[in-house]
This record gives structure tokens, C-alpha cells and sequence, in this order.
């Protein structure tokens, strides 16, 4: 079997390492455009660089510059990536952006782009003619970043390149440093919170190096996907990696999987894939919503590693996981578990593929207190799972609240290192000093060291992770202020576990004057319609009197003080459905 | 038209007192009616009815129409 081998220094930039894939495997499979129930379409390295050359003339024609950030809307689309690659040729910055669910009102969707513009200094918007409407407006406002919106679904190439053209990109290709920036990723959330990271075509390729290595990754290995390419995890694990690498990636469109999650397994199966990531929601998801019958005959025998990343990664998940897959010839060994961020490219640590996944039972209230103690007869019992030990390139570090390093099997913040690490938000030095601190990056994630093997059990930051989308609580409680029979300001939105699911699920606590069972229920259609408006399912609602909230020493109603009131609490005056 | 008990099921499922479906209401119009519990109707319907949807044909659901006609189809309505 070949072993991981990655020599940076031969193709030190993206483009020149895809394109060296080219020259040497230039009929294998770079990517597998896969659409249920029709054909799928391929990519070889070959057509991918060819196609990838026309787009970034084109790009060059339009004017775009290099180092300029290219937007990218675009629906599951097998034209997508010689696009993404051929705005990388000409020295832009692709930045994938996911494209709006019908459930986001366009006003909404518009002006969370317009918020992101200006954050993180797009440039142009490259998407479909079905947004024109929602994104042409916002080039005209005073003080856009935009300069322009294209359709490069539309776009038309003639057979033969422009040779001058191609030759101008292939020179501006040619002088892109390492150290340049190469795209531009959002830290997953909501609307105008997210934070954009540039990260360098050298941090990229180590992380490659890196992470390919902890995966022990192979010529032979075939990635297969769903995640949407809008998230760090999509973008790096499942697209960037195996096109650097020069594997196969096939990509599943994100929107078929999530109403037919049969469809990562027949992938899995049909195109003997070996290597697979998911967040945890998906594990149970696959467990129990596929019939039987769609099953039959499939086989996941060549699935070497599937890693859980993203949200935080439950025992139990797992477990129905293997109990369902194993007749299936899934390899319950196969599961490993990864902890990371975009800050620091994707990964931080990885359990070891191959090897049991290490798991503690601890006592859940000493855990909450701070000290991870192994459960006795008495205890009431919680089951974290390891997120692995660091990859190369990666420190990692428990620390308290002055940032001081503790001890192995006390609960702190952890703080990370890397090989890969990101230079900071873009244009948001405040937020960057925030977290950054003499080359650690400081997650908000709290968790424990135990025997080198890291644990992930919550979080410092009050984000809501559902289904392996970061959502922020105070984009919910904004959209609030404005509801009919709510108190505007007296609003917290909150994450509920969903263990069903293996997810979280979102509730809000809102004050109201509302008196009558019949009122209360029009206040929380009203609640779950402002949540839809920002493309939001709130799950629980629960309604209060006026001054019930308890006020942080900020004076703003406490998100963990409440929740913790409303979980514990059989308070009459709380009205919950 | 949507009948009653496909009706019945979709709001329980969203926790719902009621909402006005019409052939042509899709998901997104819908209080609660996201990618996940999209699957849990579903399974609801199949539960409900005793009836199997495939996977590819749940693709092609447009509207809460398509899926009573759907539905129909399996009950050899």
C-alpha cells in the first residue's frame, strides 16, 4: 500500500499544485458531480485545469484583479470548480457563500451580504441570474465593496483559448508567492456575524500536509461528500485536500442529502469511496431515517475512515451508527472524531484511523464543576468522546481565565496553535486581537486533556450549534425586537440538546403581556415566523411576564442564567410549548 | 386538495394548531417545516399510512400537493 507523501516545495501554490496533479494523473477523477438518479458528471484533472484556464481568462478579461475577493453563490453545479480554480489561476480570492434557502426573505439575505461586503471587502458577486434582482442593488449603494455581479453559468467559451490571455493569467499565476492569500472563508454563522479568514496558499498546502498525513491518506483514497462547500469543513476536508492531494472528491449536493440521506452511502457504495466526514447530527440522521429497503445491497466495506467533526461528537451517535452500518460491511473502526476551525484552516487534532475512538465515563457533576472525575457507582453518568490528540504542525493547550495553561483533567478554554493558522480577520483587528494572544488562537471551546487526548464538551461563547451550523443568538434576538407582543431587548435565544437528533435545536425565552393561552399561541406563530425570516427553526419557545428575565452584570437579560432557570425550574408563571 | 389526516400528521409533527395548506404551500411557508423535520414527517406519513416513499421519488416533491398526490398514488387513490 503507498504511504502519504506530500512534498510542498515541488508546487507551492494551489494552482501549481493542481496543476501538477494534471500532468501526472491526468485521467484520474479530480472531482464526481453527483446528482441523484442521473449519471454523474466527471472531472478529470485534465478538463478540470483545461476548463479552469478558460474561466480565468475570462476572469482576466472582466478586470478582476489579483488579491480582489470573488463571491461565490452558486447552486450544486458541476461548473463550480474550474470556476473556483480558475479565479484562484488569475491571483482573486474565491469565498464560497452559501446560497439562500426560500425560507430567508430576500431583504434579509440582502442585507446580510451587504453587512458581509463591507466586513470582509468583497468585490464582485459571481452567482446565478436568479439572484440578480436581491444582488444587483446592492452594487448602486453608497459605500459598496461591490463593483460587480456576473453569472458565469451563462458564460460562453470559444474553442479555442486566447492564447495573450491565457499567457497574461499563466504569468500572474506563475508569480503567485506562498505566501499570498488564496481564499477567503467565513467562520460558520449567521448573517453579518461571520468573521472572515483569509488564509495563504502556504497555510493551506501545510495543512494538506498535516492533516492528509493524520489521515494517512493514500493515492488510492476517494473522498465522498455532502458538506456544502460554504463551511470550513466542506471546503477544506472534502474539496481542497483531495484536489491538492490529486484523489478523487465526489461531491453530493448538500440540499439532495439532507431529504435523502440514502444517497452518501449508495455513493460510498457505488464508487468504492474510502473516506467520508460528517457533523454528529448526520450519524444519527443515517441511522434512523433511511428505510431498509434502500439499503439492500449496498456496501461500505471500503470505508477506511469516516470523521465526526463540526459539533460537538456524542457516544451514542456512534453508537447507532455502527449498529445500523455494520451489516453493511461498515468497519466499526472506521469512525474517528476532529476537532478544529477555520481559524486555524480546518483541523487541530484527530483520533487515530483505525483505532478505537478513546471515550471516559465521567461524573457529569463534577464535570460541570470544572474537573473531569471517572464515574463511580454513584455517579450520574456523562460519555465524552475524544476528539483526538494534535495533528503536526498544532499545539494545543487547556488554559483558565487569565489564559494560564492547567492541569491534565481540569475543564478550560482551549487555545491552539498551527502550522495553518489564519493572520487574522480581515479588516476587524479588534475581534482578532480578541482571540489571537502571542500566536494562540483562543477557541471559546471548553474541554479537557486527558492522557494527550483532548475532549471537546462545550463551549465559552453562547453559539447554538444545529445540524453543524454555527448559529449566533443575538441574530435571533435581534429579529425579535420587532415581533407583535414581545418586549422589545427581553428576548435570549438559547441551544436545547436534541438527543433524537444528536444535535442542538433552538429555543428562545421572551417576555410578553400576553395573558391568555390563545394570545400566547399567536405570540409564538409570531416567533417562529421572525425565526423563518432569518431562515431560522426555533423548537421551543417559552413565554414570560414582564421583568421575569434575570439581568446580566451587563444589564442584558443572561442567556445562562436563564436557560438554566427555564431547564431546571417548574416556575408556574412559564408558559412552553 | 390536502386531505385532513395528511394534515393531522404534518401538524403534529410541527407542533402546530393549524395552518392553511393549499396544493402549491411549500416547506420554507411552513412554521417549523425545515431540512430535518422534513425527514420526521416524512417517516410520519410512512408510519401513518403504512405506506414506503423511495428516496428519489421524495427528490421530486415540490409542494405539499405533490406529496398528497404521492401518497395517493401508494394508497391507489
Amino acid at each position: 500500500m503507498s504511504e502519504f507523501n506530500f512534498n510542498i516545495e515541488e508546487a507551492p501554490t494551489l494552482w501549481k499544485r493542481w496543476k501538477l496533479n494534471s500532468e501526472r494523473n491526468p485521467d484520474r477523477d479530480a472531482i464526481v458531480h453527483w446528482v441523484a438518479g442521473q449519471e454523474p458528471f466527471r472531472w478529470t484533472y485534465k478538463n478540470l485545469i483545461d476548463s479552469a484556464k478558460r474561466f480565468s481568462v475570462k476572469i482576466r478579461e472582466l478586470g478582476i484583479k489579483p488579491g480582489e475577493v470573488c463571491a461565490t453563490i452558486i447552486r450544486h453545479n458541476p461548473k463550480f470548480y474550474p470556476l473556483y480554480l480558475g479565479i484562484s489561476r488569475a491571483a482573486a480570492l474565491p469565498a464560497v457563500l452559501a446560497y439562500p434557502n426560500p425560507r430567508l426573505h430576500p431583504d434579509k439575505f440582502r442585507q446580510g451580504l451587504e453587512g458581509m461586503a463591507l466586513r470582509s471587502g468583497l468585490d464582485y458577486i459571481l452567482t446565478e441570474r436568479e439572484l440578480e434582482p436581491i444582488v444587483k442593488p446592492l452594487i448602486e449603494k453608497t459605500g459598496s465593496t461591490i463593483k460587480a455581479v456576473y453569472f458565469p453559468l451563462e458564460w460562453e467559451f470559444n474553442a479555442e483559448l486566447d492564447s495573450k490571455l491565457d499567457a497574461e493569467v499563466e504569468e500572474v499565476a506563475s508569480k503567485t508567492k506562498d505566501t499570498d492569500p488564496m481564499l477567503l472563508q467565513h467562520s460558520s454563522g449567521t448573517t453579518g456575524l461571520q468573521k472572515p479568514v483569509v488564509l495563504s496558499h502556504r497555510a493551506i498546502l501545510c495543512h494538506v500536509k498535516n492533516l492528509g498525513a493524520a489521515l494517512k491518506l493514500t493515492e488510492k483514497d476517494k473522498i465522498a461528500s455532502w458538506l456544502p462547500l460554504y463551511h470550513d469543513f466542506g471546503l477544506i476536508a472534502a474539496y481542497q485536500i483531495p484536489l491538492a492531494y490529486g484523489i478523487t472528491s465526489i461531491q453530493i449536493d448538500p440540499f439532495e442529502w439532507v431529504l435523502a440521506p440514502v444517497l452518501l452511502p449508495e455513493v460510498i457504495s457505488k464508487e468504492k469511496a474510502t473516506t467520508s466526514f460528517s457533523p454528529n447530527f448526520a450519524y444519527n440522521v443515517l441511522a434512523e431515517k433511511i428505510n431498509e429497503e434502500e439499503l439492500e445491497g449496498l456496501d461500505l466495506s471500503s470505508l477506511r475512515i469516516i470523521v465526526n467533526a463540526a459539533e460537538p461528537i456524542r457516544h451514542d451517535s456512534h453508537e447507532k451508527f455502527i449498529a445500523r452500518f455494520k451489516k453493511y460491511g461498515l468497519n466499526p473502526l472506521a469512525l474517528a472524531g476532529l476537532y478544529g476551525m477555520a481559524e486555524v484552516t480546518l483541523g487541530a487534532t484527530l483520533t487515530e484511523p483505525g483505532k478505537p475512538i478513546p471515550e471516559l465515563s465521567v461524573d457529569r457533576n463534577e464535570l460541570s464543576r470544572g474537573i473531569m472525575k471517572l464515574a463511580n457507582k454513584d455517579s450520574v453518568l456523562r460519555v465524552c468522546v475524544s476528539s483526538g490528540q494534535p495533528i503536526d504542525g498544532c499545539k494545543l493547550k487547556i488554559v483558565d481565565e487569565n489564559r494560564n495553561e492547567i492541569e491534565d483533567g481540569l475543564v478550560g478554554e482551549v487555545a491552539v496553535t498551527s502550522a495553518s493558522m489564519f493572520d487574522g480577520y480581515r479588516n476587524y483587528p479588534e475581534k482578532t486581537t480578541e482571540v489571537v494572544a502571542n500566536g494562540m488562537y483562543y477557541s471559546g471551546d471548553y474541554g479537557f486533556r486527558w492522557k494527550g487526548e483532548y475532549y471537546i464538551i462545550g463551549r465559552k461563547k453562547d453559539i447554538i450549534i444545529c445540524a453543524g451550523k454555527n448559529i449566533y443568538p443575538e441574530d435571533i434576538e435581534d429579529v425579535m425586537n420587532n415581533v407583535d407582543g414581545l418586549i422589545p431587548g427581553r428576548t435570549i435565544a438559547f441551544g436545547l440538546e436534541d438527543v433524537d437528533m444528536g444535535t442542538e435545536v433552538v429555543a428562545v425565552v421572551s417576555e410578553t403581556r400576553a395573558e391568555t393561552d390563545e394570545d400566547k399561541n399567536k405570540v409564538r406563530m409570531n416567533i417562529l415566523k421572525a425565526g423563518m425570516s432569518i431562515d431560522i427553526i426555533i423548537h421551543k419557545v417559552y413565554l414570560v411576564p414582564p421583568r421575569w428575565l434575570i439581568k446580566s452584570s451587563s444589564g442584558k437579560p443572561s442567556r445562562k442564567a436563564n436557560k438554566e432557570r427555564l431547564i431546571s425550574g417548574t416556575d408556574q408563571l412559564v408558559w412552553s410549548r | 386538495m390536502i386531505s385532513k389526516e395528511l394534515k393531522e400528521v404534518i401538524l403534529t409533527q410541527l407542533n402546530l394548531d393549524d395552518f392553511d395548506f393549499k396544493d402549491e404551500t411549500i416547506a420554507p411557508e411552513v412554521p417549523g417545516w425545515d431540512s430535518l423535520n422534513h425527514i420526521n414527517i416524512i417517516l410520519a406519513v410512512e408510519e401513518k399510512f403504512k405506506v414506503k416513499f423511495k428516496s428519489y421519488e421524495l427528490l421530486r416533491l415540490k409542494c405539499v400537493g405533490d406529496l398528497q398526490k404521492m401518497l395517493d398514488s401508494k394508497l391507489n387513490k
